[in-house]
């Protein structure tokens, strides 16, 4: 009988996962896992509904990323209806999803990549937190990032409604379209979000890269997969957030697929694994090989890097250099690198902020035509945007009123589970040998998941305060030999 | 307490979708009933730093949640201060704690409720999304909608002094 370390939070938290590392005879891990609990029974939840409803409801579902998930809905309503929204309504779209996409990436990097990054993975742990790179940064940049996030936030409620709740997106097209003022206050905010994009990148520049050893571990082979990687594109392969096609490149970055989202079923399908609520996708094209990565396995991967990895170019110009120059850095394209990821999210920001210039300046962008009133029948609607965390896909199908009969979300996490997977794996095989594991070490599993930053369950909120973790160390009869506390 | 605007932020988490989980806001909702102009009432869903931006302002804060710990009976009301609410070690970003919310808010010299009190209801099923509320958690509700509205006297009247629960 083999070992087991359970990583285990003893009260509800969002992200509650629980990483399990069992040890083998020798004391070295056998296999990692991270078991996610996820929301259950959307499917039944959504049947009967009105189909126009989704986007509200379903920027419900994620405290998260409710405009990744009204948007994804508003798109699939358009499909639904065979509704083509005019160009106004579009571009409307893009420059609030544009806004949303550097909000979230910045609370990201500042918040999460931060501990890890700009104080570093081996910090002590009273230190690895925001104040801790509040301590590294300065204040000021502390203030700058609430006041920057105030802004962007302040205009998303301007455009959307609500940030938290868009009402905002409808078929056809948008509730109400741009004011001179809103365009005027989006351009303002538009050259901000660029300045504070190229100030991220330059945080991480001086205090990442500056530093061998944070180069050395992110390029270390414990947090390395040559797996596939999936994006949404424009037409001329560079990368967009709010809408195209999806490329999927092969690990040696060639062009392996290029689809129309809605023929996702033909070529994503998913695996089930007993210990696991979550479905790991994989490509169908390839199949599921299990918990491996190479050409000949089907595990892809979604989210900053992979979108990097999948375009042939970013969409704007900064944001092109940013990104030539992580792969000159990092040894050319595609990265395999799991850490990586903190710096394609600085490189996705200021691309989405460089996409808002553009956008706000446009001179459709406040024409009054932002509607075309849906006269067809319902039958299916699949609508997909880049949400922050990876493609996100909403599919629905419905009878001729527009009641849902059939529907199904696959979920950014859903898409890198297996890539995820791995990632605990192999870091807990590269770091753990025998089961005297201290708190650092666990961190350097933790961070092989944390950069894809999971949204586990889109269950997205927690008592604020009180989550410990245990890890059990349990011995080769199941009776406890250690156990670590880590509730501060 | 800035000019004109309310001191007293009533807190309820959740997602209210998502079965026992929509209890922290179906609270909100019942106080936002009973309560004044001095008490500002939200509802979110958001959680960890991102509630910094909530809580900025305030001079005191009364949160509602929902809780799975497993060790006490479905609906059984924790009360607690910010003092027993433990700080945060957590894998993911969204997670933070109140305490550490307060310390940055501090450094950044943002205005942060002193004085917070935490509700948590323990709960059956917060993960399925249209399931309807568990019996002992919506019996719950009033009880947890009086003892919030009872802290909010108490707070008006200054009969229970801050300085037990500041941190």
């Amino acid at each position: 009988m083999s070992s087991q370390i359970l990583i285990d939070p003893i009260t509800r938290l969002e992200g509650h996962g629980r990483i399990h590392i069992f040890l083998n005879d020798g004391g070295d891990v056998d296999r990692a896992y991270l078991q996610i609990p996820e929301l259950r029974g959307f499917e039944r939840f959504a049947q009967g509904r009105r189909a126009e409803d989704m986007p509200q409801i379903t920027s419900r579902i994620c405290g998260v990323c409710p405009m990744a998930h009204h948007m994804a809905g508003t798109k699939a309503l358009d499909d639904l209806y065979h509704v083509d929204p005019p160009p106004a309504a579009k571009k409307v779209r893009e420059l609030v999803y544009d806004a949303f996409m550097v909000e979230d990436h910045a609370l990201h990097f500042f918040y999460l990549g931060g501990p890890d990054f700009v104080v570093g993975p081996t910090a002590p742990k009273a230190e690895r937190n925001i104040l801790g790179v509040l301590g590294k940064v300065g204040l000021e940049v502390g203030k700058e990032v609430i006041g920057f996030r105030k802004e962007i936030r302040g205009l998303i409620s301007e455009a959307s409604g609500k940030v938290i709740h868009p009402v905002f997106g409808l078929p056809g097209g948008v509730s109400k379209p741009f004011t001179p003022e809103l365009r005027d206050g989006f351009a303002a905010g538009a050259a901000h979000a660029v300045e504070f994009s190229r100030f991220a990148l330059q945080i991480f520049r001086d205090v990442v890269l500056a530093n061998p050893d944070y180069v050395e571990l992110i390029t270390s082979e414990a947090y390395t997969h040559r797996t596939y990687y999936m994006g949404l594109m424009d037409e001329q392969n560079r990368t967009n957030f709010y809408d195209g096609h999806l490329r999927v490149v092969d690990p040696d970055g060639k062009e392996f697929l290029s689809f129309d989202p809605k023929d996702y079923l033909d070529h994503v399908a998913e695996h089930v694994e007993p210990w696991s609520y979550l479905k790991f996708a994989y490509l169908k094209d390839i199949g599921w090989k299990g918990f491996t990565d190479g050409p000949d396995s089907g595990v892809f991967a979604v989210a900053p890097l992979a979108r990097l990895n999948a375009a042939d170019a970013m969409s704007t110009p900064l944001a092109q250099e940013a990104a030539e120059e992580m792969f000159a850095t990092l040894g050319g394209k595609p990265v395999h690198h799991t850490l990586a990821t903190h710096w394609a999210r600085l490189v996705e920001m200021l691309n989405a902020a460089e996409r808002m210039v553009e956008l706000a300046a446009d001179p459709e962008i406040a024409s009054s035509e932002v509607r075309t009133i849906p006269t067809e029948t319902p039958t299916v609607g699949i609508g997909v945007v880049e949400a922050p965390r990876g493609t996100l896909i909403h599919h629905y199908e419905t009878d001729e009123q527009g009641l849902i009969t059939q529907a199904n979300l696959i979920v950014a996490t859903q898409n890198n589970a297996a890539r995820i997977a791995l990632s605990v794996d192999k870091a807990a095989k590269a770091l753990v040998h025998g089961p005297e594991v201290d708190e650092g070490l666990l961190n350097e599993v933790e961070m092989a998941f944390r950069a894809y930053d999971p949204c586990f369950g889109c269950a997205t909120h927690s008592l604020p305060g009180e989550m410990p973790l245990i890890v059990e160390i349990k011995g080769p009869d199941g009776e406890l030999v250690r156990e670590i506390r880590r509730d501060g | 307490m800035m000019e004109g605007r309310p001191c007293c932020l009533v807190l309820g988490l959740g997602n209210e979708l998502a079965g026992d989980d929509a209890v922290g806001l179906l609270v909100a909702r019942e106080v936002r009933h009973i309560t004044d102009a001095d008490v500002e009432v939200v509802e979110s869903s958001a959680s960890g730093l991102a509630l910094i931006e909530i809580f900025a302002g305030y001079e005191r804060a009364i949160v509602v949640d929902s809780i799975l710990t497993g060790h006490d009976p479905p609906g059984t009301i924790r009360e607690m201060g910010m003092d027993e609410v433990g700080r945060v070690v957590a894998p993911s970003v969204h997670q933070a704690g109140l305490p550490e919310l307060a310390a940055v808010a501090e450094r950044l010299g943002l205005t942060f409720p002193t004085c917070t009190r935490v509700f948590a209801v323990e709960v059956v099923d917060p993960f399925t999304l249209g399931a309807p509320l568990s019996a002992p958690v919506a019996a719950a509700i009033p009880e947890l909608t009086h003892r919030v509205r009872d802290l909010l006297v108490c707070w008006a009247l200054q009969e229970e002094p801050c300085t037990t629960t500041m941190r």
